[in-house]
């Protein structure tokens, strides 16, 4: 039985090692230039949108014509609609149920344009 | 003087001064007048069909048409309607598609509303006139349960489906344009024994006996001066939306109102179809829809196109009145729609990287209003007819109630996650910013069984005249969204049916 290592094994710890580097390369990339955000007390709701900034021009186009909206109700409401990480099947619901608006002109779920709206104060 | 079976009559060759006693005169030549002459084509009766116009455009002749419009923005009055033989089959689209169920009926949310007969009536009569117009078989949402080249879009549970419509398409043209009812029907005509049929001759006054229950004679007048009487047993008048309140209202020497109007209702309720143009636009997440939302296409024998409308039950429930919207031009989406489009297919686990938009067109039913009317003015033509004035209007709650159909739509296509919508237009200034009209004259000599509420009864009798009928889309009540001429010809083809009786 020889005492040299493996040549396979070798090459597989270094492929290992390689993918760890690029990972972290990666990670600090994201955390250098990435978009941050601020924290806020509605990041468990904001944390279900894919695209925040898109989700930001929605909700702005919402907000200049509901001046009333307030964030904070806003949140209130849509925590007692959504489970957490559950937003799409709370969406068809509302679909099914009527519970469509206006944003922008466009025809969205009533709690999507609320999420929006919440994103664009933030 | 003889027209047929050789040729038509000349108006002009007639010497000033005939006398013409024919069974039935069919006052002008458009659809209406020519499907009536068609269906009554083998009774023994002597007929004699009094065409305005020529056989090709002619200036001086669609002249006479020329009036004002005031109110919200209509087509002038010469160039909304064509005055010669085929008159406005001349330059339609083609577009047919039967009226709904609930057009004919009394809907308490619509003022004035109410046929007097349910569709029931017309339906055996749809067939004959979808001969007439060569739309192919007679199929419409039937289309739909068939094979079709594409898919319907995925709409979910709710208040719109895809709709079809059928295009009349001559025959015999290569071109496959829609068919002008003049040109394709003139051999026929020619053939009906019984059948004078004469061209440039205006009919330039309604006159009634003196007891003005009975229409004594029709004054006829041409363009090169020459001036002759018809004296018929009965008489179809069947000059279009607009010129059939125009020749009862100034033929006002007896009855000082007009011809018909004792209650005043001539002229009153006109209609046409709003067509404002993207009105909304309709993204399809996954960029691909069929051709036959887009574009007309041949299939199953007819030449067709799909459009999107209120379901019967949705209209009744909603309150709303009827529309039909079609698919027209690509368009491309703002930041605000990509925005849009991102946030609501991600949300939704849809991939809209294909995505593409469309801007959709409409036709809309109009609410009955008595004050959208054409009414005479001082002015008159080269004949001595007073030339019309139109007020045309439109209401707030019309584009209201059509809105709550786009947002239905919207809804729908979220619920099957197949796309969305954005509602173009909110103001009124907006809509009037992109409003065009049908050229479907509607509604200006309504039927209704009570003489105070209509001009013309069930059978299309003039109230109060019993040798005088009225053929064509100025008796529609109610006007749905469906183009007119296939629901006119179908009743004039009812109405040929009547006059059989009438004349055995």
């Amino acid at each position: 039985m020889s005492a040299r290592p493996n040549r396979r094994a070798m090459l597989m710890v270094g492929a290992g090692l390689g993918a760890l580097m690029l990972g972290a390369g990666g990670y600090e990339a994201w955390r250098l230039f990435g978009r941050h955000y601020p924290p806020t007390p509605y990041d468990d709701l904001l944390s279900q949108l894919t695209d925040r900034e898109a989700a930001r021009k929605i909700g702005s186009a919402y907000s200049a014509s509901h001046p009333e909206f307030s964030a904070r109700s806003a949140a209130h409401l849509l925590r007692s609609r959504i489970r957490a990480n559950d937003l799409r099947p709370a969406l068809l619901t509302e679909i099914a149920d009527n519970s469509v608006i206006e944003a922008g002109h466009w025809v969205m779920p009533e709690s999507l344009v609320l999420l929006c709206a919440i994103a664009a104060k933030t | 003087m003889r027209g047929s079976p050789l040729n038509f009559i000349d108006a002009r060759q007639v010497p000033s001064g005939t006398v013409l006693r024919p069974d039935l005169a069919i006052i002008g030549g458009g659809p209406a007048g020519i499907s009536l002459a068609l269906a009554l084509a083998n009774m023994q009766i002597k007929m004699l069909l009094l065409e305005g116009g020529g056989m090709e455009f002619d200036s001086a002749t669609q002249a006479l048409y020329a009036g004002t419009e005031t109110g919200v923005h209509y087509i002038p009055l010469d160039a909304t309607r064509m005055r010669y033989l085929g008159g406005s089959t001349n330059h339609w689209g083609g577009w047919s598609r039967p009226l709904n169920e609930s057009d004919f009926e009394k809907r308490d949310w619509i003022p004035y509303s109410g046929w007097p007969f349910p569709r029931s009536e017309i339906e055996p009569y749809y067939p004959r006139a979808q001969a007439l117009i060569e739309g192919g078989p007679f199929l419409y949402d039937g289309l739909a349960d068939g094979k079709l080249p594409g898919d319907l879009l995925p709409l979910g549970k709710g208040g719109l489906y895809t709709s079809f419509f059928q295009f009349s398409q001559w025959r015999g043209n290569p071109d496959h344009l829609p068919t002008a009812f003049g040109k394709r029907y003139a051999q026929d005509l020619k053939r009906i024994p019984n059948l004078q049929l004469m061209l440039n001759a205006n009919v330039a006054g309604l006159r009634l006996a003196e007891d003005v229950r009975w229409l004594d004679h029709l004054d006829v007048a041409t363009l090169s001066g020459v001036k002759f009487t018809v004296k018929p047993r009965h008489t179809v008048l069947a000059c279009g939306g607009i010129e059939n309140a125009r020749l009862l209202l100034a033929s006002n020497d007896r009855a000082p109102a007009g011809v018909g109007n004792s209650e005043g209702l001539v002229g009153r309720f006109f209609a046409d179809h709003a067509i404002p143009r993207s009105t909304a636009t309709l993204v399809v997440f996954g960029g691909k829809i069929a051709g036959f939302y887009k574009t007309n296409l041949n299939a199953r024998g007819t030449h067709f196109r799909a459009t999107l409308a209120p379901t019967e039950e949705f209209k009744r429930k909603r309150r709303l009145l009827d529309s039909l919207i079609t698919m027209d031009q690509r368009t491309e989406l703002d930041e605000l729609g990509r925005a849009a489009v991102a946030t609501t297919s991600a949300a939704l686990g849809i991939d809209a990287s294909n995505a593409k938009a469309y801007a959709l067109g409409c036709g809309l039913e109009l609410t009955p209003d008595p004050y959208r009317r054409v009414t005479l003015t001082g002015e008159r033509d080269v004949l001595g007819m007073p030339r019309l004035k139109l007020n045309m209007t439109i209401s707030d709650h019309d584009f209201a109630s059509y809105r709550q159909t786009l947002v239905e739509l919207g809804r729908q296509l979220l619920a099957s996650k197949a796309g969305m919508l954005r509602l173009d237009r909110k103001s009124r200034a907006e809509w009037l910013g992109v409003l065009d009209w049908g050229n479907h004259h509607l509604g200006t000599t309504r039927m209704h069984q009570d003489p105070k509420q209509g001009v013309v009864d069930a059978n299309l009798q003039v109230h109060g005249l019993a040798n005088l009928f009225v053929a064509g889309s100025s008796v529609f009540p109610t006007y749905g969204a469906s183009n007119p001429t296939l629901n006119l010809v179908a009743l004039t083809l009812r109405l040929a049916d009547h006059l059989k009786g009438v004349f055995r």
